[in-house]
């Protein structure tokens, strides 16, 4: 149902597994979003991912704000600025879970295509309305736009960064150990699968970093 | 084993950063971040004729990573603290981005 049957047999367990998860996680009810509105917001960021026509990055795609939000961060990151941000209708929480949902699918569309997959379909939305989870606690940041789980600062900005909602925060790092590393295997500079070194890693990171234009 | 990753390559896409398979894995992500499917097929084959099937899929599973972390930071607007600034100018001069670098 999810990811076709047709994948290489040579796609790791866990990486199959991690793709799955998120790809149900969207499909879920969120901390503000119930989970037919997080479909939609993951396959409008889904579509201005792989378009060939994208549009400009001031225009809307939906007079929907989490729909504009979830293209523009699907297709023209690099572009969003705070005062973009401020001015949209939503609330700290709202924009945090999108950026949640659009990290869950783009990652999962992208290696998909990358491989020569099938790409990959939204499980249908599960009912209830959202569920109101968040951090027990949260901080105003000096290092992100939005809240983080308090004590605010005391980790890198991408680490905390969705760390207000704990069930994104969850999925964004079971997908990045399977893709890349955990946090505890990137402190070895010799870590590998058998496959590329790190620093093989790390050349193709930078590579898409700087063309992604992110500076972070 | 090689540890060491040429910056310019990255800047630049040019060259192998002194990889094995270096100039392969670098026209696969720019075939990735790129949106012409039949450059993103070649750079495939060339990178499985190279390696391996299961060398390419964990070097898109990087990819993808990536495709997913730089839209964590630019959505959420990550910084660095001050104090890391000076390291980063260093690094960002090598990159050729140094202009683009925020405090």
């Amino acid at each position: 149902m999810v990811i076709s049957s047709d994948a290489d047999s040579t796609i790791r367990h866990e990486l199959r597994a991690a793709h799955n998860a998120s790809l149900h996680h969207i499909a879920n009810p969120g901390p503000s979003y119930d989970a037919a509105t997080r479909v939609e917001i993951a396959q409008v960021a889904s579509a201005a991912y792989l378009t060939t026509n994208p549009l400009a990055p001031w225009a809307s795609p939906s007079s929907r704000p989490e729909l504009t939000v979830a293209y523009r961060l699907a297709r023209h990151a690099n572009t969003i600025t705070q005062g973009w941000v401020n001015a949209l209708e939503l609330t700290s929480a709202q924009l945090t879970e999108i950026v949640g949902v659009v990290i869950s699918v783009i990652p999962v569309v992208a290696f998909a295509r990358a491989v020569g997959i099938t790409l990959p379909e939204l499980p249908r939305p599960a009912p209830g309305g959202p569920t109101g989870e968040f951090a027990p606690e949260v901080g105003h940041a000096r290092l992100n736009w939005f809240p983080v789980a308090a004590p605010a600062d005391q980790r890198a900005a991408v680490l905390q960064a969705l760390s207000a909602l704990p069930s994104e925060d969850t999925n964004l790092w079971r997908l990045a150990a399977a893709q890349y590393m955990s946090d505890v295997q990137m402190a070895d500079p010799l870590f590998t699968r058998g496959t590329l070194s790190r620093a093989q890693m790390e050349l193709v990171a930078g590579r898409l970093s700087k063309l992604r234009e992110c500076f972070y | 084993m090689n540890l060491t990753v040429d910056l310019q390559t990255i800047a630049s896409g040019q060259g192998d950063a002194g990889l094995p398979h270096g100039s392969e894995l670098v026209a696969f992500a720019e075939a990735i971040a790129g949106y012409d499917e039949h450059r993103l097929t070649q750079a495939r084959r060339d990178l499985v004729c190279a390696t391996s099937h299961a060398f390419m899929i964990d070097a898109a599973a990087v990819a993808a990573n990536f495709e997913m972390m730089t839209r964590v930071a630019d959505g959420t607007g990550a910084k660095f603290e001050t104090k890391a600034h000076e390291a980063r100018t260093a690094l960002g001069h090598q990159l050729g981005i140094s202009e683009r670098l925020q405090v």
